[in-house]
């Protein structure tokens, strides 16, 4: 009986009462587990390179200007928050916040810089191993990204060969 | 049957013909034929032995075997297994034979392999293009493995058109697309259309291009392809990362842990859950019922916040990595999840009483975009679709992967084939997924959710892996490759042989129906357009002045 | 003279300033049915003076005849308000009689049709089209009543018409509950809500014969789509239940305004509760009602 039928759509209805939520006025915490922005801690990290190694959307550049010094720069431009880079972390230098309100007019916002001192690191930054080869990228020794225009250059010199270049990818990224 | 005894019949009948052969495991069978005998394997296979058409798969082979290889994927449904035919095409004008006219499915898969890989179907009735643009040169093949990702091909020509076919006498074109407010993503269909009565149409879509194959195949490594393949769809994210990684796991021998493969098979449950209930919003909407449409929505809510409390995120869940699952179900998150179960089913069954006696509804349904068991056959309809008809196709039962041989579920069927019967068919499988999420709660075991990986995995296995999604079955083929990355990935999703029906679907229907006919296959476009490489300059060609756009309307119009 | 034209303009004034407000209401109450919360009773008001202030697009075919049509639209709804009592003074009288009416809710869908020509893409033309075959079925129904109510009087005159008269006559009203009964199933579509919205039908048709419009053109047809509403609840209530509305200011109006509440209600409640048809259901539907019409005139004619 269809007029029974729309009686009971309209108890469902009423039933329900009004559902919406006052945000943006009030704020809406996200549940802990939640995959916000990735934060990371430069006090922690040692510089493994791990997390640039395993990011999807390639949003982590690693550049060594010298032997002491290797820079890590999260460029917060196309990053799905997937939380790889933290599930790889050995020191767990990078949290997934929970902070999702990250809309901004400067992308720099959203960047991180890190650097890292190498030299007197007692854990040695180049040692780490990635927990199954599947994470291992093929490509050792020091890497380049191009820091000045947010490149990935995947042109990474075998620590000891000086003649092979292995050029893998070459990602430009641009606003 | 079982996967020896089908490959029996085909050695007795074809001998020679089948060069080799490789049965990995009981329900998968691999065949080698000659391209002589391929028609006539796929037309055995097809007809005699009655199996269902999934897709066709063109791959550059030439670093390994220096061939081409194309591959026919079917599925014998009553026997468990998925079986997969593969040919070489020569190195120089590769070629096979088209079966495009022995199975109408694979129409639009050897357009594809035709368009991304240049292996030519000899034979197709009308090979025109499917993914790749218009104006896109001739001969130039994203998915070889000689082309760059980023590779763009000189010679694009903007003037070039469509080659659409003549429309039937009598009937004016109605341009449906590419941007239509029931279309959520652009595709366009032309309908020919004799007053308000749709005579037929053709279909044009692939505008939603994004790589993802390509990329998968030369940029990204093995467990960095999950997070890119759940975002091929905005609702199915965990439908493409489970089947993608059982694709690989399946290709090296690898298998997750159980608990694990609970847990994939409760976050896929919990996409049917949201999905179902956003179509049924959807369907609402297009038929201009929008109270049923916010009500699923607000009934869907909860299920959003519980899949955000397990992975983090409202819809992609980053769930897998090869060999397991990266989110652990917690008791208090086990908790939470039963009592949202119980919610849902209170509410759910209020809506269902309500929607199964209206009417007015029926009215709008009964009758419109109708398929048969003929239809179901003939182009491979799946999912809902086909389970509306009457035909049971349902892959959690009839090729149980993840935890699926281990809960007890009914496939939901239902006669006539209309939309009001897709409409039931979804309604009640909403049901059956809280039953198997809860048997899954009750049974999960305790133990890790990863296996351990020591070893790299080997490169040059096949594996073809297929997942229920909640619009159909889901089918991905993977071979894999070296440098820690797949050599050819390779995604059905199941709304690519859905579209293939819409035409036979819509055919003698009203022009009103048109928009409900094509809302209820739940028409993603996003999965099935997603590959092929971004091109700049078609992005350049796209943006219209005012007074272009203009023209435009005014010669669609006439 | 002046008086005339003094309450027609107070008519005019009263159904632009009401009929956004009961768009409003209509929001809020669709809000509360769906669990939603709805947007504030003035949303209407406001979208209105967006859309004014927006840039004049000329997109259709025929510019000129877009312009024509928009304002007709709204031109002709509030030409019909100015002859239906609404509890202010009385309408122009002898200004014109029940003939002069019916032609004029006819411009109002003609307006319609005009809208789609004059835009003239595929989509318009078929709401067009679909706009057209609703109105030779529901145009003949208005008519039908307010010659039920002619008939009933002796008499073509508006305030003759317009205040009851389909329950005049001698015996038991019997056609005039009848005619009732058929108008009350057939509202919803004279004002073009769902389930019978099928000329515009954003979802099939994108807004059909409005697809080309934009801005202030926009502004006047959805405003004439307000008060076309408002002007069918007042030619509603005069027809069939114009109590109250000859008692004095503001009782009069109040009158009038409590039962177009009551009938925006029902309208609000069918349209949230309903999936929209197609054009041959309502059509055939429409044959239902008009046929049951008929009768009723015929049942009067024969009693009178």
């Amino acid at each position: 009986m269809s007029v029974l039928s729309k009686l009971r759509e309209i108890a469902v209805c009423l039933r329900a009462g009004m559902v919406t939520l006052p945000y943006p006025f009030e704020p809406r915490p996200a549940p802990e587990r939640f995959r916000g922005r990735p934060i990371f801690d430069g006090a922690k990290c040692i510089g493994c390179a791990g997390c640039a190694n395993n990011c999807p959307a390639r949003e982590i550049l690693v550049a060594d200007p010298s032997q002491e010094v290797r820079i890590i720069k999260y460029l917060g431009l196309r990053c799905t928050y997937c939380g790889r880079c933290a599930d790889l972390c050995p020191e767990q230098a990078i949290t997934m916040s929970r902070d999702y309100e990250t809309a901004t007019d400067n992308v720099r916002d959203l960047q991180q810089h890190l650097e890292i001192f190498m030299g007197t690191c007692t854990r040695c930054g180049r040692c780490f191993k990635e927990p199954s080869p599947l994470e291992q990228m093929k490509l050792k020794g020091y890497r380049h990204d191009d820091l000045e225009h947010d490149r990935w250059v995947y042109a990474s010199r075998p620590f000891l060969n000086g003649d092979s270049v292995v050029r893998d990818i070459d990602i430009e990224v641009e606003w | 049957m079982t996967a020896t005894e089908i490959l029996g019949r085909l050695k007795v009948r074809f001998g020679d013909a089948i060069e080799r052969a490789d049965v990995p495991q009981d329900d998968r069978l691999f065949v080698y034929v000659l391209p002589a005998a391929l028609r006539d394997v796929c037309r055995f296979i097809f007809r005699d032995l009655d199996a269902r058409y999934v897709t066709s798969v063109g791959v550059d082979d030439r670093a390994g075997s220096e061939r081409y290889l194309v591959a026919h994927d079917f599925a014998f449904d009553r026997d468990r297994i998925l079986a997969c035919v593969l040919t070489y095409a020569p190195e120089a004008e590769p070629s096979v034979p088209s079966i495009a006219d022995i199975v109408p499915g694979a129409n639009w898969a050897e357009r594809e392999f035709k368009d991304l890989v240049g292996i030519d179907p000899v034979g197709h009735r009308a090979p025109k293009r499917l993914v790749l643009p218009d104006g896109w040169p001739d001969g130039a093949h994203p998915l070889r493995r000689d082309v760059p990702w980023n590779h763009v091909p000189p010679g694009y020509d903007d003037t070039r058109e469509f080659a659409f076919d003549d429309p039937p006498d009598g009937c004016v074109v109605v341009p449906f697309g590419p941007f239509h407010p029931t279309l959520d993503e652009p595709a366009h269909f032309r309908l020919y259309v004799d007053g308000e009565t749709v005579k037929g149409c053709e279909y044009r879509g692939f505008m939603v291009h994004r790589g993802i194959e390509k990329l998968a195949d030369s940029v990204l490594s093995y467990s960095e392809i999950p997070i890119l393949a759940e975002r091929i769809c905005g609702i199915c994210g965990s439908v493409h990362n489970v089947t993608y990684a059982q694709a690989v796991e399946q290709a090296v021998a690898l298998r997750p842990t159980p608990r694990a493969e609970f847990i994939r098979t409760i976050m896929l449950e919990m996409e049917r859950l949201h999905s179902h209930l956003l179509w049924v919003g959807l369907a609402s909407h297009i038929l201009g019922f929008d109270t049923l449409f916010m009500q699923s929505f607000r009934i869907r809510e909860p299920i959003m916040w519980m899949t955000e409390k397990i992975s983090g995120n409202r819809t992609t869940y980053a769930l897998c990595v090869i060999g397991g699952v990266r989110w652990e179900i917690t008791p208090a998150l086990r908790t939470e999840l039963r009592d949202m179960l119980d919610v849902l089913e209170r509410e759910w069954r209020a809506i269902a009483a309500a929607v199964q006696g209206d009417r007015n509804l029926q009215r709008r349904t009964r009758g419109v975009g109708v398929a048969d068991a003929t239809l179901v056959k003939e182009m491979g309809l799946l999912g809902p679709i086909a389970r509306a008809v009457g035909v049971a196709v349902d892959v959690r039962r009839d090729h149980p992967y993840a935890a699926y041989d281990r809960v007890d579920f009914d496939v939901v069927t239902q006669e006539g084939g209309d939309v009001w019967a897709r409409l039931l068919v979804r309604v009640f499988e909403v049901f059956e997924s809280i039953r198997i999420i809860r048997q899954c709660l009750e049974r999960m075991p305790d133990g890790p959710i990863q296996q351990p990986i020591d070893a790299e995995l080997p490169a040059g296995r096949i594996g073809i892996s297929s997942v229920e999604a909640p619009r159909g079955e889901a089918h991905h083929f993977v071979i894999t490759g070296d440098g820690n990355r797949p050599q050819r990935w390779r995604v059905r999703a199941p709304t690519y042989q859905n579209l293939q029906g819409i035409p036979a679907m819509i055919r003698d229907q009203q022009l009103a129906d048109m928009t409900i006919a094509l809302g209820s296959i739940d028409p993603c476009f996003s999965c099935t357009d997603r590959l092929e490489v971004i091109d700049v300059r078609t992005k350049r060609v796209r943006v219209y002045t005012q007074d272009g756009l203009l023209a435009l309307a005014r010669r669609t119009a006439r | 003279m002046i008086g005339a034209v003094a309450a027609a303009m107070m008519n005019i004034l009263l159904a632009l300033l009401v009929a956004p407000l009961l768009e409003g209401i209509i929001r809020r109450i669709t809000a509360r049915i769906q669990s939603r919360k709805g947007p504030p009773l003035t949303q209407p008001y406001l979208d209105l003076l967006k859309l004014l202030g927006k840039e004049d697009l000329e997109t259709g075919v025929s510019p000129g005849m877009q312009r024509f049509a928009a304002l007709l639209a709204l031109g002709a709804v509030l030409a019909v308000a100015t002859m239906i009592p609404m509890g202010l003074r009385p309408p122009m009288d002898g200004a014109g009689d029940v003939v002069l009416l019916i032609y004029l809710l006819a411009l109002c869908g003609i307006s319609t049709l005009l809208a789609g020509l004059a835009a003239g893409t595929t989509y318009s033309l078929l709401g067009m089209s679909r706009e057209m075959m609703a109105m030779i079925a529901l145009e003949p129904l208005l008519a039908v009543a307010l010659v039920l109510g002619a008939v009933q009087t002796g008499s073509l005159r508006l305030e003759a018409v317009l205040a009851g008269s389909v329950y005049a006559g001698t015996g038991p009203p019997v056609a005039g509950l009848v005619m009732l009964g058929v108008m009350v199933l057939a509202f919803q579509a004279f004002v073009g809500r769902v389930p019978y919205d099928m000329a515009e039908a954003e979802t099939e048709i994108m807004e059909g014969a409005l697809v080309e419009y934009s801005g202030p053109k926009l502004a006047l047809f959805k405003y004439a789509r307000m008060v076309k509403l408002f002007v069918y609840s007042a030619l509603f209530c005069a027809l069939f239940a114009p109590w109250g509305s000859a008692w004095m200011f503001p009782v009069g109006v109040l009158a009038l305004l409590a039962k177009t509440l009551l009938l925006v209600l029902f309208v609000t409640v069918v349209a949230a509760t309903h999936a929209r048809y197609r054009i041959d259901q309502a059509i055939r539907y429409y044959a239902a009602l008009l046929a049951v019409a008929v009768a009723a005139l015929i049942v009067a004619v024969v009693t009178v």
